[in-house]
Parts: C-alpha cells; structure tokens; sequence
C-alpha cells in the first residue's frame, strides 16, 4: 500500500523532474551549515573534478529516503545524516556500504567510521546565554536549573533527546553513567523529576537559529543550543556565550542513498572529504569540529579553541544513538505527555 | 434549458482530464496513505514460522524459540531489521533484542532455554505478547495507540495511563480551530462591511492590505508576529514605555501567541466570501427597510445580516477546516502545550518513520472535520424549505 502511495507521489513530482542522468547531487541542512560545506568541501571538489554539482535541502529523518528506495527515484547521492538515522537506514538498507579500504580511514576519529556513513561534523549541544543578562557566566547545567541566581526563562530542543541526558547531569549522575541509568525505568523518572524542578520556565525550540534568537532578544535566560550557532551569533557581535562543561556531542555524518546514480563519484567525494585539507577550512566558515584528526593542525589556535575539540570536550558525552534507536518511541511518547501538561 | 446529447459528451470530456487527475495524484494516494494505518504487511509476512504457533494459541515454549530463529535466519538483514524497528514501536528494547538474536540466529541452540541464556530478555513477557500480537496483515496497534488503548494478556482492552495524549491534542486542535473561526468572523464581518461601502479609494486600499497578507509566505508573517511579541519586542517595549504595565506581558509562546498569528494567516479566507455576498446586497432594501420605518439596528439585524449568514458560514467553516490542519505557525509562537495534531502526524511521518501512527492520526483528525461539518450541516437537512434562502 505505501508502495502505492508513494509510487502516486513520485509520479506527481517525477513528470517534471525526469530520470535522466543529472549532476552530483547533495542533500544537507541548509543555511550557515551548507554555505560552509558548499565553501569547504562542493566547490572545491568540483573543480578538482571539472564537473558541476547541484543542492538539496534536507530536514531530516528517514521519510524522504525511505520513499527514494522503494520508487527508485534517487534524487541525491550525498546526504548529510544524523547517526540515529544512520544507523536506522543502514540496517534497513537504504543506503550504500561504503568501502572503507578505498577510503582511507588512518587519521579518522574511531566514531567517525560506520559501515554506511563517514563522521564528518562534530556538533555539540551545551548552554547558551546572554552575557548582559546574567551576573556572572554559568558553569555547568546545575546552573541551569539555578532560577534564584539566574531568573529567566530556559530553552530547550524540542524533545527527549539529549534533554534526558543532561537532566540525570545536573541531578548529579558522572557522564559515564548516564546512559546505564537511563536504561532503567527509575532513570527515566529521576530526569523527569529534575525536569519538574524547572517546568513552568521552559520553552521548547525545534529550529537551530531559535534559541540564539531568543538569546539575543532577552526571551530567555539560557538555553541550550548547537555550539556553532552560538559562535556565528558572537561574530555577528551579539553578546553571547557557550558553556562547554559537560556538553552532549553527535556527529553528522555522509551517506549514500541506496542506488544513487553518481555513486561511484559520491565515493571519491566522501574519500576527498576525509583528508585534513578540506576539513581544516570548514570551521572557518562555521565552527563545528571534524573528523580527521590531522585537521586540527592545520588550523589558526583560536579557531580550535571555539571548536568541538580538545579541552572542551573533557567533559563530554557522546550521545547514545543505539540507546536511542531502542528507547526513543518509548520515552518520547512520555516526553510529550509531560510537556502539553 | 434542455441540453444536446453532444453537449453532455462535451462536458463529460472537459471534466475527464481533471477527474483522472483527482483520482490519480489525491484519492488513490490518499486512500492508500489510510490503509497504511492497519497495514502490518511487513511483519505479517516476515515471520510464517511464528505465526502458525501464535495461531495454535500454545504457552510460550521450545516451539515458539524454535519458529523465532527459524525465521529470523532466513530474513535478509534489511528485512530484519524493519521488522525490528517496527516491533520497537510497541516495545521498547525490541529492536536491539531482534538485532542481536537475529545475527546470531544460527548459532543458538534450538529451544527456549538455549534462547533465554543468550538474551535474558527473552523470559520477559511482553516481548513474546507483543510477537503474538502483531503478526497478523492487518493490525490496530495504531488507531489503539491513538486512541490511548492497550491489550491486556487475556485479550482484552485496556486504557493506558497517560495514553489519551492525542484525543487531548485533537481536543485541543478542534478548539483553537474554533477560536479561530470566532475570531476571524468577528474582526472580518466589519471589515468586510468597510470594504464593500466605502468608497472606490478606500475600498482598494483596504482590501490591498486584505490581499497583501494573503500574498505573504506563512512563514515571513509568522516571524514579524515573533518580532511584536517576544518578551522585548514592539508591543511589550510599548506598553512599558506608556506605563500601562510594569513587567513585560507573556504574549507568545503561549495560546494567545498562537491564536492571534493564525487568525492573521486566515483572515482574508473568512473576508473574502463575507465580502462576496454583502456585494449581492442592493442598497435599495436597506432604504426601504428604513422606510418603512424600521431603525438602523432592526434593518441590521433583519434585513441585512440574515442575507450575509451564508457568507460567515462559508468563511468561518474555512478557516476552521484550514486551522485544524495547522503546524508551522503553532511550532514557531506556540508554548509545548498549543501544538496541534498535524505537529505530531508529520513527527511520525518525517522523524519516526512510523507511517502507521501517522496515518491512523490523520484519520482521526479527518473523522473529526467530517463529524463537525455533519453536526454543522445536517440540521440544514431536515430544516423546512422556508427557512432557506432561494
């Protein structure tokens, strides 16, 4: 029936789109993220190739992918994936194994390599605030829940993830151990209960640019954000900072539609986007960490020291995104009764 | 006016092209898209071992861990592991439980001890329930979900604590969609009048701004009601600066914040057919009303705004229809607790890849419209033909 369904939309779209041959084509998150990868990485490769390449943007989730397969009308062979959906589409097979010898994975973060998907940005979730608005900076996410020292509202992202997380961490549960508590009912139920404390002060964002908006116009005390974000809104001059104590980090990563057309092209692309050279004029244009270990040299110090790497990730956790797979329908279904309540 | 027969054979042919797009690109994907919400096609085919002990009703036993792995070592692993996310929709853990036994199917001895020392959590229950319970083509574990039912383990229904989330969210949307509707109606009905006794200047100028808005993406005049109402923003830095408030007022992220920015978005739905019929008004039964010596008022309320009804029917049953379906502008100024059904039905569609659940809420919300508009119009029905206007 889905097959159908589908099959009806796609020869909607279809009539106009063709199935001819067409040039490279990739699929990321639009806005600062993708002028930096296109800076970074599409131009660049394109004119080592001599060909041209064309842009999609993508919001995430499986959907779009999933309906690619099953009408095989592959319209992108580069899709930048979160891991959570990586893993997902990867064990379903929706998209390619990659072939990892041809790649070349010698300086590449150990996370950075699964089976479909190249680890390529790094991006960590920590606090954000305004400078002007608080007394002093916030430390750690038991700040976060301190409404005496820092009244004002709090944003968070919309959602279980990585909020249930940081809740056990301002309960006082070691980053270690996080993921171990969660796994149990009563986990589950302390970060609810932490969550409780600061309730009626919350307000939930779903896009990035949300809560650097909110920031800046004083809506809120904190919120959590993406540490890019944040930096982009600093060199914009707005007065605002990011706490990297204990920040939650995922990785974004390149993955190959099952059957893309240019798949052999979207390999040498994922091999060129690996090696340090590219990677190290990426943050430039928006600071979030790469892959490639030997990256970071070739970066100015104070770059590096805005990014996702080094000292600032002492304290912090990589997100669970296999804890997720399995605990997300349930927890989630939990997460929206106690919001709309 | 009789018709000639080519000119029925004309009208037919005129009508085919539009039809068979109709059918082809709306009804039969969106029937399809329906069927999606009972549709278990997937895990009913993947497992026919198992299904046939599900069907002899026997306690779980050798058989049952026998059928299990028999069946999870023949599936392809992608096969396997839709199966898996799909189960993982009624249990939590189940997808990493059929991972990890399905990669080492062939290497579990045969039996349910063999089984449950490779993975404890075989002895538990409800994943064996849950295997019993969803093997079949057609399945109800989504309208259940919806509709915040369960299954006991004797077969019987059950309500779920905390599940009547989404009949609390449908609630919900039919409400804001009223307050809407209302709200519409009631800033239109006078501007609607502006529009159509005011002069020719006027008139263009008015229903200009009207039309503007109507052209403006939903998005772009979201985000300028962001601009007004944030906490530091227009309204608020106003009114504290008259003094006519001390701190700044919760406009936004919050039920005023959403209702005020869709009754914009739909404003111009419900003016324009209020504005349509009170053109069909002559000014000729207004004179004569009042020469007969009704006052304003009385002509107002018996000769004007009876003929006008139709009109703010038309509008306000637009715009409701069209608020329900709403999930952008709530996402952007509302607070958690003003998101409305479609919010969770593209979730589903777009972020769970649980098209089912996607599917039996869209159905929800669509039964809710066709009831409303049931109650709305069946009346009209059976009223005499008096009342009606010709």
């Amino acid at each position: 029936m889905l097959k159908l369904f589908s099959g009806a939309v796609m020869l909607a779209v279809g009539l106009s789109a063709g199935a001819q041959a067409r040039d490279l084509t990739f699929a990321s998150w639009g806005g600062n993220y993708q002028d930096a990868q296109r800076a970074a990485f599409f131009k660049p490769f394109a004119a080592q190739k001599g060909i041209s390449f064309a842009e999609d943007t993508y919001l995430g989730g499986l959907a779009d992918i999933k309906a690619m397969a099953e009408t095989g009308q592959v319209k992108w062979d580069l899709v930048m994936v979160e891991r959570a959906d990586l893993i997902l589409g990867c064990d379903e097979g929706l998209f390619e194994k990659l072939d990892w010898a041809k790649l070349g994975a010698a300086d590449l973060l150990p996370t950075a390599i699964h089976p479909c998907g190249a680890g390529a940005v790094v991006v960590s979730y920590g606090i954000g605030y305004n400078k002007n608005g608080a007394g002093k900076a916030p430390q750690t996410w038991a700040d976060f829940w301190d409404l005496k020292t820092w009244p004002g509202k709090r944003g968070l992202r919309a959602g279980p993830k990585m909020n249930m997380e940081l809740a056990l961490i301002a309960d006082g549960v070691a980053p270690a151990d996080v993921y171990k508590v969660l796994a149990t009912p009563e986990g589950v139920d302390r970060a609810f209960r932490k969550l409780d404390e600061i309730k009626p002060s919350l307000q939930f964002w779903d896009a990035g640019a949300q809560p650097v908006d909110w920031l800046s116009t004083g809506n809120v005390a904190m919120s959590s954000a993406y540490n890019g974000r944040i930096s982009n809104a600093v060199a914009d001059g707005k007065p605002l900072g990011f706490v990297w104590t204990n920040n939650i980090y995922g990785m974004d990563s390149w993955a190959i539609p099952a059957k893309a057309p240019n798949k052999e092209l979207a390999m040498e692309f994922i091999a060129f986007a690996n090696t340090p050279a590219p990677q190290a004029e990426f943050p430039k244009y928006i600071p979030y960490g790469t892959s490639n270990v030997k990256a970071a040299d070739l970066m100015a110090p104070d770059l590096r020291a805005n990014l996702p790497a080094g000292v600032n990730m002492d304290t912090a956790l990589f997100m669970d995104d296999v804890f997720w797979a399995d605990h997300f329908d349930q927890i989630s279904v939990r997460w929206n009764n106690w919001a709309t309540q | 006016m009789i018709r000639s027969k080519g000119g029925a054979l004309a009208t037919l042919l005129l009508l085919l092209p539009p039809l068979a797009l109709y059918v082809g690109v709306y009804l039969l994907p969106m029937l399809a898209f329906g069927g999606a919400s009972v549709d278990n096609g997937v895990l009913g085919q993947r497992f026919p071992r198992l299904a046939a002990w599900a069907a002899s009703a026997a306690p779980v036993d050798d058989a049952a861990a026998v059928a299990l792995l028999a069946d999870l070592g023949v599936l392809r692993p992608e096969e396997r592991a839709e199966a898996a996310r799909m189960l993982n929709q009624d249990q939590p853990g189940f997808r990493s439980l059929i991972m990890t036994t399905g990669n080492a199917a062939g290497t579990i001895g045969p039996g349910l001890a063999a089984l449950r020392s490779f993975d404890a959590r075989w002895a538990e229950d409800r994943f064996w329930f849950s295997l019993r319970q969803n093997l079949e083509p057609v399945t109800w574990r989504h309208f259940r979900k919806a509709l915040g039912l369960g299954l006991s383990p004797d077969g019987g229904i059950t309500r779920v604590e905390g599940g009547d989330i989404y009949l609390r969210i449908m609630l919900r949307t039919l409400v804001i969609g009223f307050e809407v509707a209302a709200l519409t109606v009631l800033i239109g009905y006078p501007l609607a009048y502006a529009v159509v006794n005011a002069g020719p200047r006027l008139r263009g100028l008015v229903l200009g701004a009207v039309l503007l808005g109507f052209w403006t993406s939903i998005l772009v005049r979201t985000t300028a009601w962001v601009v007004l109402l944030q906490t530091n923003g227009l309204i608020n830095g106003l009114l504290l600066r008259l003094g006519l408030v001390d701190a700044p007022l919760p406009l936004i992220f919050n039920r005023f914040g959403t209702v005020v920015a869709i009754t914009h978005v739909l404003l111009p739905f419900a003016i324009l057919p209020i504005v349509n019929v009170m053109r069909q008004i002559p000014a000729a039964q207004r004179d004569a009303s009042r020469s007969l010596g009704a006052g304003p008022i009385e002509t107002f309320l018996r000769v004007y705004l009876p003929q006008t009804l139709r009109g703010v029917a038309v509008g306000g049953g637009t715009v409701f229809i069209l608020a329900l379906g709403f999930y952008v502008t709530p996402a952007l100024v509302g607070g958690p607790g003003d998101q409305m059904l479609a919010y969770y039905i593209a979730d589903f569609m777009q972020k769970q890849l649980n098209w089912g659940m996607a599917s039996a809420l869209g159905i929800m919300l669509l039964a809710a419209v066709a009831a409303v508009l049931a109650l709305w119009f069946v009346p009209r029905l059976f009223a005499a033909p008096s009342a009606r206007r010709p």
